[in-house]
């Protein structure tokens, strides 16, 4: 059932600017885990990062975004998750509109949001359970329920055996599984991936991107931003390109 | 109901803040001591202003008039008209002889005669010590009776009285003043240590931010370290103001009466006596709290 909607609906075309969806076809509201209105972001220094950009996700998705480096691919998902904020236009997710987000309510926002990012942002004096717990703490999780989520969480990305080891006596490959693990701990219905595979090698690229497609299995929408064309070709899911602010559809 | 959660969650909490003392390290050792200093400090003159005040209360609750008569006036001539003003309680009368006696015991001599020798004759006079009905009668009354024939000038507790409670009173100034400019640097150096605790922990409290924390959540360990060094301080100044007291009373033991007498109405009552260490705690959990808001502000405002 997922897998099915999934393809159709990043909607982005070749070669031309996204329109706004105005067709019959619209997904229903209930439907849409990310919406981007024409957005437009330019930092305050005038960089300019994303200009009139108009993207929908649906639940359960598995969205690729790429892009040169620079091309704003780690800002869109910065605003999806609320670090930076958009000058024009709107975004909502899980029907959120984050630009009326403050304060604790954007954190409670996030509580939805799993985020992975490319240097893992692993705590380096906290064990590997300690780092995937902290998420729970951090949201105030009562001990109990951090118990009972944090072994299916380091199973799921393989590494239950090394749970009390420290981040740096972990490779690469494994530490990224670490930090999927922590971003799913809480189980979010979004996850976001920035370049998660950036510092890998192929094989425990592939590794990541199975892990993300089990956790897709399991219901939750993916977005993972990567210059990796190779990766992107392999998975065989919709891609849509960033390139000098704007997007494009490229296949799916 | 946001107070159960927080309990229920409480070993976080608690967890985090010790796992946040001791990144801090030796600067918890110059927080702590510095919040001490304060509190000991200020609990010393509070303590100081209390006894003061009690002194105040013991001279303030006598109403004589000290009568100095004239040299060659017997005390005894005088009594009974003394004794028929209104106003007037009870005389006492007390001859030179009797002064001079209990003055050489006093201080401590005891060849009575070579003394008086020496000053060629007792120098003391008369002295009639006159009782009032009310305190407010007693500056009428001490001008009436000076203004008796063979008197020579008349003494009452409201001038020494007036001195003690101005001296009070600076003695007041001085120490709010200085519990104030220490209470400022207590504050400054809890801000720092917090501050280096928050800096050593930039990057969970980054993750923290990532993962929909809440504000209040992240810095609650903060705070509860700041409130932390502020309790530490405030036990050890309690414990060294005890130790003094102590030290004082065991002192005050071996003196001679006449010194325990005047140090009665130092002695703190039920009720002060547990006010100081509320006191101090009060002080040292402000300035803990005040300095660990300072330390977290800057990330919390933006």
């Amino acid at each position: 059932m997922i897998q099915g909607i999934t393809g159709r609906s990043a909607r982005a075309f070749p070669s031309q600017p996204l329109e706004p969806p105005s067709d019959s076809s619209t997904p229903q509201p209930s439907e849409i885990m990310v919406s981007l209105k024409q957005v437009t972001k330019i930092y305050t220094n005038g960089c300019q990062a994303l200009v009139d950009v108009n993207l929908q996700i649906r639940k359960g998705e598995f969205l690729f975004i790429t892009g040169p480096s620079g091309s704003g691919k780690s800002t869109l998902l910065k605003l999806l998750y609320g670090e930076e904020q958009v000058n024009q236009g709107a975004i909502a997710v899980n029907g959120n509109l984050i630009s009326n987000l403050r304060g604790n309510q954007l954190s409670m926002l996030r509580r939805q949001i799993g985020i992975v990012f490319q240097d893992y942002k692993l705590i380096p004096r906290r064990t590997v359970a300690e780092n995937v717990a902290f998420v729970l703490w951090a949201q105030g999780f009562t001990r109990k329920e951090v118990h009972r989520r944090l072994q299916p969480a380091l199973k799921m990305v393989g590494l239950q055996h090394k749970a009390d080891c420290f981040p740096d006596q972990l490779s690469g490959g494994e530490q990224q599984r670490v930090s999927i693990a922590r971003a799913v701990v809480n189980t979010p219905p979004l996850l976001l991936a920035d370049e998660p595979t950036g510092n890998l090698d192929p094989d425990n690229s592939w590794q990541v991107i199975k892990i993300l497609r089990k956790l897709n299995a399991m219901g939750i929408t993916v977005v993972v931003t990567t210059h990796d064309e190779q990766l992107v070709r392999q998975s065989n899911h919709p891609v849509v390109q960033v390139h000098n602010g704007r997007l494009y559809r490229v296949q799916g | 109901m946001g107070v159960l959660r927080l309990l229920t969650k409480s070993d976080y909490l608690l967890r985090e803040t010790l796992l946040g003392l001791r990144r801090g390290g030796w600067m918890n050792w110059a927080a702590v001591s510095t919040v001490t200093v304060l509190l000991f400090l200020f609990g010393v003159s509070l303590q100081a202003s209390w006894q003061m005040e009690g002194l105040l209360h013991q001279f303030g609750s006598q109403l004589e008039i000290s009568v100095y008569l004239d040299t060659g006036i017997q005390a005894k001539d005088l009594q009974p008209i003394m004794a028929a003003m209104p106003g007037v309680t009870g005389v006492t009368a007390i001859s030179k002889e009797e002064s001079w006696t209990s003055l050489m015991h006093e201080m401590g001599l005891s060849d009575i005669e070579g003394a008086t020798e020496q000053l060629d004759g007792n120098p003391l006079v008369d002295e009639l010590r006159v009782k009032a009905a009310d305190s407010d009668t007693v500056p009428v009354l001490a001008t009436k009776l000076n203004q008796i024939q063979g008197v020579d000038h008349v003494q009452y507790v409201d001038e020494a009285v007036k001195r003690l409670a101005q001296l009070s009173r600076g003695l007041n100034w001085v120490s709010i003043g200085m519990t104030t400019v220490l209470s400022l640097t207590a504050i400054a150096v809890v801000t720092t240590t917090i501050r280096l605790i928050v800096m050593a922990r930039r990057r969970e409290i980054e993750v923290m931010q990532l993962v929909g924390a809440t504000t209040t959540w992240i810095y609650l360990p903060f705070i509860l370290q700041g409130l932390a060094l502020g309790i530490v301080g405030a036990i050890v100044a309690w414990g060294l103001i005890t130790g003094l007291q102590k030290f004082i009373q065991d002192l005050l033991a071996q003196q001679p009466e006449f010194i325990q007498f005047l140090t009665n109405g130092m002695q703190l009552s039920a009720s002060e006596s547990l006010l100081l260490p509320l006191a101090l705690l009060g002080l040292g959990l402000f300035v803990g709290l005040i300095g660990s808001l300072f330390a977290v502000r800057r990330f919390t405002t933006r």
